[in-house]
């Protein structure tokens, strides 16, 4: 196996939420840039959204990751470029004033102004072009908004990052990082190297001198840079830090929104296989929100598995049916730990009680509200679920329902390397600038120092661009 | 070990279909069990030792006491091997209802 070297000024690992909009600012001011991305480049629309496809060729391990507990929480990360900006459901929320308030108190981050990051939430809402749905919302998020509606719980529709060319609201076009700041950052001469896994950094005593990189057709090659960018994700990210030998405060504090799930079905053919629901509800928020979620045959017949013995006859009416999720802030925390010799690393998360009790008492708002939006079965995802017809059987989800029979599952991870001037327990200074080295940052899901109670991208991104522009003020003149 | 060798997980994932879904013609089982064996090998590599001492043990169960116990045994909420057999019938689930959608309940075409 040969070994090619290569050279940057700045090495930025991963190219999705945090990685591509650093990328494009840093070569943009003209740095010389890599972007090192471990998965294939794959165009937009040539694989089906939600799709078994999709999971195999976008998704790290098929879409099959499990951070282990009781009960153990299963977890996707996008494995493309792009990241999960690729895959995942567009919905866009701002970063709310008050939990970046909150991070700045509790965390102690400097210049984290609330206002500043509304100013840069809105440059990525430009640059992604979010926005509403240009005409009426899926059938299944309809019903959404009806159930909420008729319980006069508080809903609202979340804009997203699509494009809308033909004015129909099912053809919108999805404002990943492929189609935003990955070409920005490459027309401005950043060099995207896919299918390129980052195994290792070199360190010296306080720096970061490059990484060793291995391509998935075996070739072995040296990047060697004056600083490196890790945006390799909420998992990755620690892991890889880890495997360098850097631990300190570094993949301790996992935090999510575990979600659980339930099938409902209607009296009509409302199912929309490869689109989610736009409206969420969020009368419980931040505890709890409710939102509807890919809807496709397999998923439905997923939804139904945990009781298949007494559901299984649903299956057939699956155009009747759609998938909706119970979303809760935990206080709960994991762990992501990397393992000598072992190319994953182990995850772990811990539900406390309170979350236990909170998912349980979702799962039953949420049968309710299906009720009210007129359903006429609703299939709880747990195993031990009743067939909810009525109110009188959502006592019967509060009786049987455990954390430990359930489906509990992510798609929004964070904090595995907090950002702040706490050393205790942050990994990252301010600014991402990973504690004890003069030139190795982190840019991405990892730094947010705790879940934000809303779908994350929109803070990832605003936080990425913050901590870029400082890196171009002050910290590039010093590595 | 490295990942779970499909010699021992296709039999117990056979059953298992052939439980769950009796109707499933034999072309269409073998895709799926295919599927399944093709998904479980890129586990993490953890996950993917996890399984195959799992799916080892199952498959010696299996050998030993006959497909009869095999069902009953995967029936039961039994941490680790309970995972085990949740992840099989979750991918043949999953891969059944998304490559043919219109499938009876019982596995049968429509
Ligand atoms: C299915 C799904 C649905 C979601 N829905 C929403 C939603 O509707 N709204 C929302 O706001 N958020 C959503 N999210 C979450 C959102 O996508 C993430 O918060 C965001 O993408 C995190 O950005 P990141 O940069 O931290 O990581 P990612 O976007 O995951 O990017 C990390 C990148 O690093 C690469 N990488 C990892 N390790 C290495 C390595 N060693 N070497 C090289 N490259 C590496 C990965 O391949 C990946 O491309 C969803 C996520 C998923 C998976």
């Amino acid at each position: 196996m040969s070994t090619t070297d290569y050279r940057c000024d700045v090495l930025v690992i991963g190219s999705g939420a945090g990685g591509a909009p650093t990328a494009a600012l840093l070569a943009e001011a003209g740095l010389d840039v890599i972007v090192a991305e471990e998965g294939p480049w794959v165009d937009q629309g040539s694989v089906v959204p939600f799709s078994l496809e999709q999971m195999d060729r976008q998704y790290r391990s098929g879409g099959v990751t499990v951070a282990l507990g009781l009960p153990s929480v299963a977890y996707t990360e996008g494995r493309c470029a792009g990241g999960g900006t690729e895959v995942n459901s567009g919905l866009y929320r701002r970063p709310p004033q008050e939990v970046v308030e909150r991070w700045r108190t509790n965390w102690r981050i400097d210049d984290l102004d609330p206002d500043a990051i509304d100013v840069l939430a809105r440059e990525v809402e430009s640059a992604l072009s979010v926005q509403p749905l240009p005409g009426p919302a899926p059938a299944p998020s309809e019903r959404l908004r009806l159930g909420a509606e008729r319980l006069g719980w508080t809903h609202d529709e979340s804009p997203r990052w699509m494009t809308y060319p033909t004015g129909d609201s099912r053809q919108g076009q999805r404002q990943s990082m492929t189609r935003t700041y990955l070409p920005r950052a490459m027309s401005a001469g950043a060099r995207l190297m896919t299918d390129c896994r980052v195994d290792k950094l070199r360190l010296g005593a306080d720096r970061v001198e490059g990484a060793d990189v291995e391509f998935t057709n075996g070739r072995r090659a040296t990047i060697s840079c004056r600083a490196v960018i890790v945006c390799a994700g909420a998992i990755q990210t620690p892991a890889l830090l880890q495997r360098s030998g850097i631990r300190r405060n570094i993949g301790r504090t996992l935090a999510v929104h575990p979600t659980v799930k339930l099938a409902a079905r209607f009296t009509d053919e409302l199912n929309v296989p490869d689109d989610v629901p736009v409206h969420q509800v969020k009368e419980f928020a931040p505890d709890l929100s409710f939102g509807g979620s890919a809807s496709h045959p397999g998923l439905v017949a997923l939804a139904l598995l945990d009781q298949w013995e007494d559901f299984r006859d649903a299956v057939v009416a699956w155009r009747e049916i759609a998938v909706y999720y119970a979303a809760i802030t935990s206080q709960g925390r994991g762990r992501v730990m990397a393992v000598p010799g072992l190319r994953d690393p182990i995850v772990t998360y811990h539900l406390t009680r309170r979350d236990r009790a909170l998912l349980c008492s979702g799962l039953t708002r949420l049968a309710l509200l299906m009720l009210e939006a007129g359903a006429t079965d609703v299939f709880p995802s747990y195993r031990g679920a009743p067939r909810v017809k009525s109110r009188r059987d959502l006592a019967t989800i509060e009786d049987t329902f455990s954390a430990t029979r359930a489906s509990v599952m992510t798609v929004h991870l964070c904090s595995t390397v907090p950002m702040g001037e706490d050393s205790d327990r942050c990994g990252a200074d301010s600014h991402g600038r990973v504690h004890g080295f003069a030139n190795l940052y982190v840019n991405d899901a990892s730094l947010l120092p705790d879940a934000p109670g809303v779908n994350p991208q929109g803070s990832v991104m605003a936080v990425a661009l913050r901590n870029a522009r400082h890196f171009l003020a002050e910290g590039w003149s010093r590595v | 070990m490295r990942a779970p060798s499909s010699a021992v997980v296709a039999p117990t994932c056979e059953a298992v279909l052939g439980h769950d879904l009796p109707g499933l013609d034999e072309y269409r089982r073998c895709e799926v069990v295919d599927f399944v064996c093709r998904r479980l090998s890129t586990l993490p590599v953890h996950m993917r030792w996890g399984v195959a001492v799992i799916a080892f043990v199952v498959d010696g169960w299996r050998r030993t006491t006959g497909t009869n116990r095999l069902i009953a045994l995967s029936n039961r909420p039994l941490p680790l091997l309970g995972e085990y057999f949740r992840l099989l019938r979750s991918l043949s689930i999953a891969y059944v209802w998304e490559t043919w959608p219109d499938t009876r309940p019982d596995g049968r075409a429509a």
